[in-house]
C-alpha cells in the first residue's frame, strides 16, 4: 500500500511546483555535483605525484573561500573585505587552540569555524545600517586591524615572524607526514563538498531567496516582512563558518600560520576568483579557484613577472567581462535559449 | 610639558601624513565614485621615482616636483586605463575595487623588478634635529607638519576659489547635469585621479625621508588613510582632513599612555563604538560633495 | 527661414530596448516647439539625443546646418544647444552662484557672462536674495529657477526645456512660465517638453505628440486646434 502511495504523491507534488525560470532543476544539479565531485576524488589516479595534490589541495581551500565569499558578496550584495580575515582567523584560532590551549586538532578545526562565524557576527554589527562603498571601508578596516592585533600581541601569536609547528591533522593511526598528501587531499576534497553541498542548499533555501530580494530591492524586500538586520546576520555568519574552517585546516595542513594571510595579495587573488567566475553562482567562484591557481602553477616559469602577468590578465578580463567568464557563457546561453524558446 | 609636547608633536606628524593619504582618497569616491585601491602604491612610486631622480643626479629640491608631476601622470593613466573604461557599468564600485586592487599589484611587482627589494631612503627635506618643549625631533618632520596643511589650504582654495575647483566639485554632484552645461567630464575624472596620486605621491617623499622605503611601504598609510576616511566620512575632503589629525593625536595619546602593543587594537575599538553611532562617519555630513 | 535644429529619422534607445523608432522633427522654423504625449513614450529620450548624453543608433540630428550625432555633450554646449533636464536635480551642494559660474563654463559663453548674470537677475530677482545658498535648500520653483538660469548663462541659442513646470504649486508655475515666455521674447527659440497644453498653446507656435518613439501628429502654424481636440488626439489611439 505505501509502497505504491508514496511514489505518486511525491511526483505529483513534484509536478505542481512550478520550476522558477532560469533556475536548474535540483535533481540534475544533483547528479553534476555527485559527478563533478566524484571526478575530483578520482584525481589522484591521473595525477601520481605529490606536487600535484598539493596544488590540488590549495586550489580547494582557495574555492572553500571563494564560494562562502560569493555567497556574501554575490548573493548578499554585502561587499564583505573582511573575508579573507575571517579566513586568516580560522588559521589563527586553530593555531592558537592546537599550540596553546592544548586542543584536539579535530576539536580545534570545527572551533575556530565557530570562532570565524562570531567574528563575523561582531563585524555585522557596524555595517547593518551601512551601504555599498561603506560596507568596504568598514569590512576593510576590520580586517587590516585584525592583522593588527595579531601583529602587535607577538606574544602570543608571533607576531610578524608568525607561529611554527602547528600540530597536524590526524586519522586514527595513520601516517599524514608520508602518505604523499593522499589524506589532506580527501580531508579536503571533503570539506569543499560540505561546504558547497551548504552553500547551495543555502541559496537555493527560502533563506537564500529573501537574502537575494533584499539585494534586488531592499525595500521592497523590508515591506514584505523581510529583515535587513537578520538577513545581513545570517549571510555573513553563513559565509564565515566554512571559510573559517578552512582556515583553520590550511594552518593544519602547512603547520604554520602567518600573517601573509591578511594580505592584500592573497584579498586580490580570491577575490578575482569570486569575480572572474561571475558572482551569484557556486560554482563559478569554485572553477574559477581551480582555474586560477593552476594557472598561477603553469607560470611559475615566468618567476617574478608572474604576479604581473596576473594583474594584467585579471584587469584584461575584468574591462572585457565585467560579470566574470560564467556571467558571459550564461549570457550568450541566455541570448540562445531565449531565440530556441520564442516562437517562430 | 614634554608629554604634551610628545603627544602634540606625535598627533600633528602622523595626522599630516595621514591626511594627505585620505585626501586624495575622498577626492577621487567623491567625484568619481569609485575607491581607489592603488592609492598606497601610488604614495610607493612618488617615494621611488623621487630617490631615482636624486640618484641620478638631481638636487632634491628639483628631484621632488618632478616626482609629484609624473605621479599626476600616473594617476591620469591609472584612471584612463583601469578606472574609465568601466564607468557606467552595473556593479562599478566592486569592479574598479579588483581592477585597482590588480594594477596595484602590477605597479608594486614591477617595482620590486627595477628597484629589487633592498630598502632604500631618500633625503630629508631639511637635515637636522632640533629640540622642542624637551621633546628631540627632526626638522624633516617638522617641515612635513608645516607644509601639509599649506598643501591642503592650496587644494581646499583650489576646489572653492577656482573654475576647475568648481567644476570637479560638480562633476562629484551630478555627472549628466556636468555634461549639459559643457563640462568635460572625462578630464575631470582624470585630473582627480592625478591631484590624488600627486598627494600620495607627495606623502611617500615625505615618508622616504625619515623611514627605510620598500616595495609594499604603501600598503599600511592605504590601511590607515581608509580608517581615516571611514572615521572622517567619505563625502568631503574636510571631513578627513579632520579626522586625519584626530587620528594622529589619538595614536599619539594611546602610545604615550598604553604603547605601542594595545594601540591598534584601541584604535580599533573606538572605531567599531563610532560607526555604531554614526555610520557615515563622525564628520560626514549627509550631503556628497568637496568642500 | 531654415530650421535651427533637424531631427532626421533618428532610432535610439537603452541596450537592448529602443525607444525611439525613426522619429524625425524640426525646430525654429516657426518659433518656438513644443512637444507633447504621454510618458514614457520617449520624448527625454529625444532630448537627451539631441543633447549628446544619450548616441542614436541611427539617423541625423542638425543644428545649425551640422550634424551633431556622435559629438560630444560639451562640444554641443559648446555650439550653444541647451538642455534643461527633468526634475531640477542640478547640483544640490553648490551654492546659486556656483550654478551661475559653471553655466557660464563654455568658452563660448564666457565673455558674455556679466551680461547674462544680469538677465538672470533680472528675470529671477528670488534668485539675488539667495544668492549664496546651497541649491537644495531652495523650494521647488527656486530649483527650477536655477536649473533655467544655469542654461541662460550658457549663452543658448536654443533652449531645450523639459517639463519645467512639473510638480510645481499653481501660482508658482504661473510665475515660472511668464519667465519662461520673457526668454522667448527676448530672442531664444526653445523647444519645450509639458503636460500642460494650454501653456503650450500658448508659448509655441509648432506643436509635436510624441507617442511610441515616434511623431504621431505634427501641428503646424494655422492649424491651430482647441484644447478639446487635442485631448481627444492625446487620448483617442
Amino acid at each position: 500500500m505505501t509502497d505504491t502511495t508514496s511514489p505518486t504523491t511525491l511526483g505529483h507534488a513534484e509536478a505542481a511546483t512550478p520550476i522558477a525560470p532560469g533556475r536548474t532543476p535540483w535533481k540534475l544539479e544533483a547528479i553534476g555535483f555527485v559527478l563533478g565531485f566524484t571526478l575530483l576524488a578520482l584525481l589522484p589516479l591521473i595525477f601520481g605525484d605529490t606536487y600535484a595534490r598539493h596544488i590540488l589541495i590549495m586550489a580547494f581551500i582557495y574555492a572553500i573561500v571563494a564560494s562562502n565569499w560569493d555567497l556574501s558578496l554575490g548573493y548578499g550584495g554585502v561587499f564583505n573585505f573582511g573575508h579573507l580575515a575571517l579566513f586568516g582567523i580560522g588559521v589563527y584560532a586553530y593555531s592558537l587552540l592546537t599550540k596553546l590551549a592544548g586542543f584536539d586538532p579535530w576539536t580545534a578545526l570545527f572551533a575556530s569555524g565557530v570562532i570565524a562565524t562570531l567574528a563575523a557576527i561582531l563585524v555585522t554589527i557596524p555595517i547593518l545600517r551601512l551601504k555599498g562603498i561603506y560596507i568596504i571601508l568598514v569590512t576593510f578596516g576590520f580586517a587590516q586591524l585584525v592583522m593588527q592585533v595579531i601583529i602587535s600581541q607577538s606574544a602570543i601569536t608571533g607576531g610578524t615572524q608568525g607561529l611554527v609547528r602547528i600540530p597536524g591533522l590526524y586519522l586514527f593511526d595513520h601516517n599524514m607526514v608520508r602518505d604523499g598528501k593522499f589524506a589532506y587531499f580527501y580531508i579536503a576534497l571533503a570539506l569543499l563538498v560540505a561546504s558547497t553541498l551548504f552553500l547551495r542548499v543555502f541559496v537555493r533555501s527560502r533563506a537564500g531567496a529573501s537574502i537575494v530580494a533584499l539585494r534586488d530591492n531592499e525595500e521592497y524586500a523590508i515591506s514584505r516582512g523581510v529583515s535587513i538586520v537578520r538577513q545581513r546576520m545570517l549571510t555573513l555568519a553563513a559565509s564565515a563558518f566554512f571559510t573559517g574552517i578552512a582556515g583553520a585546516f590550511y594552518a593544519a595542513y602547512q603547520r604554520n600560520a602567518s600573517i601573509d594571510v591578511f594580505g592584500m595579495s592573497l584579498a586580490t587573488i580570491i577575490l578575482s576568483m569570486v569575480l572572474l567566475g561571475g558572482t551569484s553562482t557556486i560554482y563559478g567562484a569554485i572553477i574559477a579557484s581551480f582555474v586560477l591557481t593552476i594557472f598561477a602553477e603553469w607560470m611559475a616559469d615566468f618567476g617574478a613577472w608572474r604576479p604581473m602577468i596576473t594583474a594584467v590578465l585579471i584587469i584584461g578580463v575584468m574591462l572585457a567581462y565585467p560579470s566574470g567568464l560564467v556571467g558571459m557563457i550564461k549570457a550568450s546561453w541566455g541570448a540562445v535559449a531565449g531565440r530556441l524558446k520564442r516562437p517562430a | 610639558m614634554s608629554a604634551l609636547a610628545e603627544i602634540l608633536f606625535g598627533g600633528l606628524f602622523q595626522g599630516s601624513l595621514y591626511a594627505m593619504m585620505a585626501v586624495g582618497l575622498a577626492l577621487v569616491w567623491t567625484t568619481i565614485g569609485v575607491f581607489n585601491f592603488s592609492h598606497g602604491v601610488f604614495m610607493m612610486l612618488g617615494a621611488y621615482i623621487a630617490w631615482q631622480l636624486v640618484e641620478l643626479g638631481l638636487p632634491a629640491m628639483i628631484a621632488f616636483p618632478i616626482a609629484v608631476v609624473v605621479m599626476a601622470g600616473v594617476g591620469w593613466i591609472l584612471q584612463a586605463s583601469v578606472v574609465r573604461p568601466l564607468i557606467g557599468r552595473p556593479n562599478i564600485v566592486l569592479v574598479v575595487v579588483i581592477t585597482t586592487l590588480a594594477a596595484g599589484s602590477l605597479i608594486e611587482n614591477g617595482a620590486l623588478t627595477i628597484w629589487g627589494p633592498r630598502s632604500k631612503q631618500i633625503p630629508a627635506l631639511i637635515a637636522g634635529n632640533t629640540t622642542i618643549g624637551g621633546v628631540g625631533v627632526s626638522l624633516h618632520q617638522i617641515a612635513i607638519i608645516v607644509i601639509t596643511p599649506l598643501i591642503l589650504a592650496a587644494l581646499w582654495m583650489f576646489l572653492n576659489r577656482t573654475r576647475l575647483g568648481l567644476a570637479l566639485r560638480a562633476v562629484a554632484q551630478n555627472e549628466d547635469a556636468s555634461h549639459l552645461v559643457g563640462l568635460n567630464v572625462t578630464a575631470l575624472y582624470g585630473l582627480a585621479f592625478a591631484i590624488a596620486a600627486s598627494l600620495a605621491g607627495l606623502a611617500g617623499i615625505f615618508m622616504g625621508g625619515y623611514r627605510f622605503m620598500s616595495p609594499v611601504m604603501g600598503s599600511d598609510p592605504l590601511l590607515k588613510a581608509l580608517i581615516v576616511v571611514v572615521f572622517g566620512g567619505i563625502s568631503s575632503i574636510s571631513g578627513p582632513i579632520f579626522a586625519a589629525y584626530l587620528i594622529g593625536f589619538f595614536e599619539a595619546a594611546c602610545s604615550y599612555y598604553f604603547g605601542l602593543y594595545w594601540t591598534p587594537a584601541l584604535l580599533f575599538g573606538v572605531l567599531i563604538l563610532t560607526l555604531m553611532v554614526r555610520p557615515e562617519g563622525i564628520f560626514a555630513s549627509r550631503s556628497r560633495g568637496l568642500a | 527661414m531654415n530650421p535651427i535644429l533637424s531631427v532626421e529619422g533618428v532610432t535610439a534607445g537603452y541596450g537592448r530596448v529602443t525607444v525611439l523608432h525613426d522619429i524625425s522633427l524640426e525646430a525654429g522654423r516657426f518659433g518656438n516647439v513644443g512637444l507633447f504625449g504621454p510618458n514614457g513614450h520617449g520624448k527625454t529620450t529625444l532630448l537627451r539625443a539631441i543633447s549628446g548624453l544619450l548616441q542614436p543608433k541611427s539617423g541625423r540630428i542638425l543644428f545649425d546646418g551640422q550634424d551633431i550625432v556622435g559629438h560630444s555633450a560639451r562640444a554641443i554646449v559648446g555650439a550653444g544647444l541647451i538642455h534643461v533636464p527633468q526634475g531640477n536635480r542640478l547640483f544640490p551642494d553648490l551654492s546659486i552662484a556656483d550654478c551661475m559660474a559653471l553655466g557660464a563654463y563654455s568658452p563660448r559663453a564666457r565673455p558674455h557672462e556679466a551680461e547674462n548674470r544680469e538677465k538672470v537677475v533680472r528675470l529671477f530677482p528670488k534668485l539675488a536674495e539667495r544668492w549664496r545658498q546651497r541649491v537644495r535648500t531652495l523650494s521647488g520653483g527656486e530649483r527650477q529657477m536655477v536649473s533655467i538660469g544655469t542654461a541662460l548663462m550658457s549663452h543658448p541659442r536654443l533652449l531645450i526645456l523639459d517639463e519645467p513646470t512639473l510638480g510645481l504649486a499653481p501660482k508658482i508655475k504661473d510665475e515660472l512660465c511668464a519667465s519662461v515666455m520673457d526668454i522667448s521674447r527676448g530672442g531664444v527659440p526653445l523647444i519645450v517638453v509639458e503636460q500642460d497644453i494650454e501653456f503650450l498653446l500658448e508659448l509655441t507656435q509648432q506643436l509635436y505628440l510624441v507617442n511610441h518613439g515616434a511623431v504621431a501628429t505634427e501641428i503646424k502654424p494655422g492649424e491651430s486646434l482647441d484644447h478639446g481636440e487635442i485631448m481627444s488626439m492625446y487620448f483617442g489611439h
